[in-house]
């Protein structure tokens, strides 16, 4: 498989006051190789450098250092080159206010060269994949935030690009909205096999449409890898939650294999295990073996959340984990 | 490098001009652009020039300046909106993230200003032979196209120069585009003749391609000046439009580094 993005050592400084004498180091040497095909999720909180690693790889904004290349093309010398092959979607869409979203897709296809027939099918095309047939013809200003992002999505699809930026695509959306979005996203990127580079900071938005994330914190990758990889790096592991009666003995739990940490409170003992799947079975026999009379089992699962959580703890105290 | 592919190119041209265009006619106020301020500004003026008696070839003369500058507002507008209207709607980037070239957007959005100024020419010239009894084609058809073209030239120069001005300095900027050619009519001559100018000034006069063009078209209702006028003045827009396309590809950079298209479009 061949990389679409793959970027070395990106820094980038924004400069403000007087003569630029302000100056903030956002990126700080970002390596980053992503896959034809994939769905890459770039994941932080606000103020982590999401929207400028995006705006960087996208083209729209040039870094101090570092190379980036997109689908094989230099995307600092190339950049004309790079624009016909990509596209971007962001949060908070703003188009031309007076334009309806017909006239905006026209707009922005013709942008990219399509010529009249071609077009015109492929708009009423991504019309009907948004549900905008209704709204064609309304002005933008007109459009609810909903349908702001239906057309973001739309636009960005125009030039069927080979690599598509998304920026925060359900940020400020309501759930359901939000829900309807991230399964369009999916749905269009399998159908289309186009290499997805989405930001996000919903740790469930990144763990529904992403093969693997990149964890970003004050301008610098944590660590990369898929939400499974992700988990067991951090030792996080799975959770199971046990109703028991009678006593259970510590000492076991502690010797039995796969299990992380435990906690017992009355009742209830929270057992966190590597691999759920191939230790619940063992748990279960050894607490029973043990004197405990089981009465309820409950699985539960480290939220992605948890796992970031838990990556900017060790980042903090200088234990940086690494792929 | 990519081939060279002429109907994409044009498709692309195109584009600005249908923008542009959509959002004038839905637009009221771009109605006022085009017909209450020029149509106004001439008959104040107009009619000044009666209460004032002055003769047909004074009156010519001011109304020539009059006229001018209406056509180059309202075309150069039309290049500065082709960015004020991205502005404005946030949406800079995705024209930025698009494969166009600068020269694309300014062509595209001079076309329709060419349209629209035109239209305010005929307009005016119209109002001037009816009104005040002023032929604005007694110098022929070649002289009247040729100083049609130094306006729409000379509208284009100011576009670009907005342009580049909203690409620095964003919002600040957008002043400019109302406020550049109220500034040529005060050095260029649109009222009165360029030597009644103190030194300074005078001089900064012949630096402005529209001293020229007017000169050139007044000498044909009596004006005599020396020297090759329209050289001059299409000399001087070659030079500034070769500048200002250096200019455009180093502010452009420049958005690029300091991160203003994304910051603009927040």
């Amino acid at each position: 498989m061949s990389l679409a993005i793959k970027a070395e050592g990106i820094f980038k400084t924004f400069r403000s006051g007087w003569l630029g004498k302000k100056q903030k180091l956002v990126l700080k040497g970002i390596d980053l190789q992503i896959e034809e095909g994939e769905i890459f999720g770039i994941l932080g909180p606000n103020g982590a450098g999401k929207t400028t690693l995006l705006s960087i790889l996208s083209t729209l904004l040039f870094p101090d250092r570092g190379k980036i290349q997109i689908l094989g093309m230099d995307g600092l010398r190339e950049g004309h080159r790079v624009r016909t092959k990509v596209n971007i979607s962001s949060g908070n869409a703003n188009f031309l206010w007076s334009l309806t979203v017909k006239e905006n897709l026209h707009f922005y296809g013709m942008l990219y060269g399509l010529n009249g027939n071609q077009r015109a099918e492929k708009i009423k095309a991504l019309i009907k994949l948004f549900n905008l047939e209704e709204h064609q013809d309304v002005s933008f200003d007109r459009l609810s935030t909903g349908m702001k992002q239906r057309l973001s999505l739309a636009k960005s699809l125009i030039n069927d690009p080979a690599v598509l930026f998304l920026d925060e695509p359900t940020v400020g959306l309501d759930p359901s909205v939000s829900i309807t979005i991230r399964e369009q996203i999916r749905l269009i990127q399998k159908e289309r096999k186009m290499t997805v580079l989405l930001t996000t900071h919903n740790m469930k938005e990144a763990e529904y449409l992403c093969n693997r994330i990149a964890f970003l914190k004050d301008g610098e990758i944590l660590t990369t890898g898929t939400t499974e990889t992700l988990k067991r790096m951090t030792r996080m592991g799975e959770v199971v939650k046990i109703e028991f009666k009678g006593t259970i003995s510590e000492d076991e739990l502690l010797r039995a294999e796969g299990v992380i940490n435990y906690g017992i409170s009355g009742n209830l003992c929270e057992i966190i295990v590597d691999d759920l799947e191939r230790r619940l079975g063992n748990v279960v026999v050894l607490l029973s073996q043990g004197g405990a009379q089981i009465k309820k089992v409950t699985l539960g699962q480290t939220d992605l959340e948890d796992v970031f959580i838990e990556f900017a703890k060790d980042t903090d105290s200088g234990m940086g984990l690494c792929d | 490098m990519s081939s060279l592919n002429l109907p994409r190119i044009l498709i692309q041209v195109w584009a600005f001009v249908i923008k542009n265009w959509i959002i004038t006619k839905r637009n009221v106020f771009s109605l006022f652009e085009i017909l209450f301020w020029p149509v106004v500004g001439f008959f104040s003026v107009g009619l000044l020039t009666s209460f004032l008696g002055l003769n047909a070839d004074m009156s010519g003369f001011i109304l020539i300046g009059v006229i001018s500058i209406s056509v180059i507002q309202v075309c150069q507008i039309d290049v500065a909106y082709v960015l004020l209207y991205d502005l404005w709607s946030k949406s800079l980037k995705h024209t930025f993230i698009a494969p166009v070239h600068p020269f694309q957007l300014i062509s595209g959005s001079w076309l329709i200003g060419v349209i629209r100024s035109f239209v305010v020419f005929l307009l005016l010239s119209l109002l001037s032979a009816l009104a005040f009894d002023f032929n604005f084609l007694k110098p022929g058809l070649g002289p009247l196209l040729l100083f049609l073209l130094g306006l729409f030239l000379l509208s284009v120069l100011i576009g670009i120069g907005v342009c580049i001005l909203v690409l620095l300095f964003g919002y600040k900027a957008e002043v400019a585009a109302w406020s550049i050619t109220s500034l040529m009519a005060l050095i260029c001559g649109i009222y009165y003749p360029i030597s009644i100018l103190p030194s300074p000034l005078h001089e900064i006069a012949r630096a402005i391609p529209l001293t020229y063009f007017l000169e050139y078209f007044r000498s044909f209702y009596g004006f005599k000046n020396g020297g090759n006028l329209l050289a001059w003045g299409f000399g001087e827009i070659g030079v500034y439009l070769a500048i200002e396309a250096v200019l455009f590809k180093i502010v452009l950079y420049r958005a690029r580094r300091t991160g203003a298209l994304i910051k603009l479009s927040e």
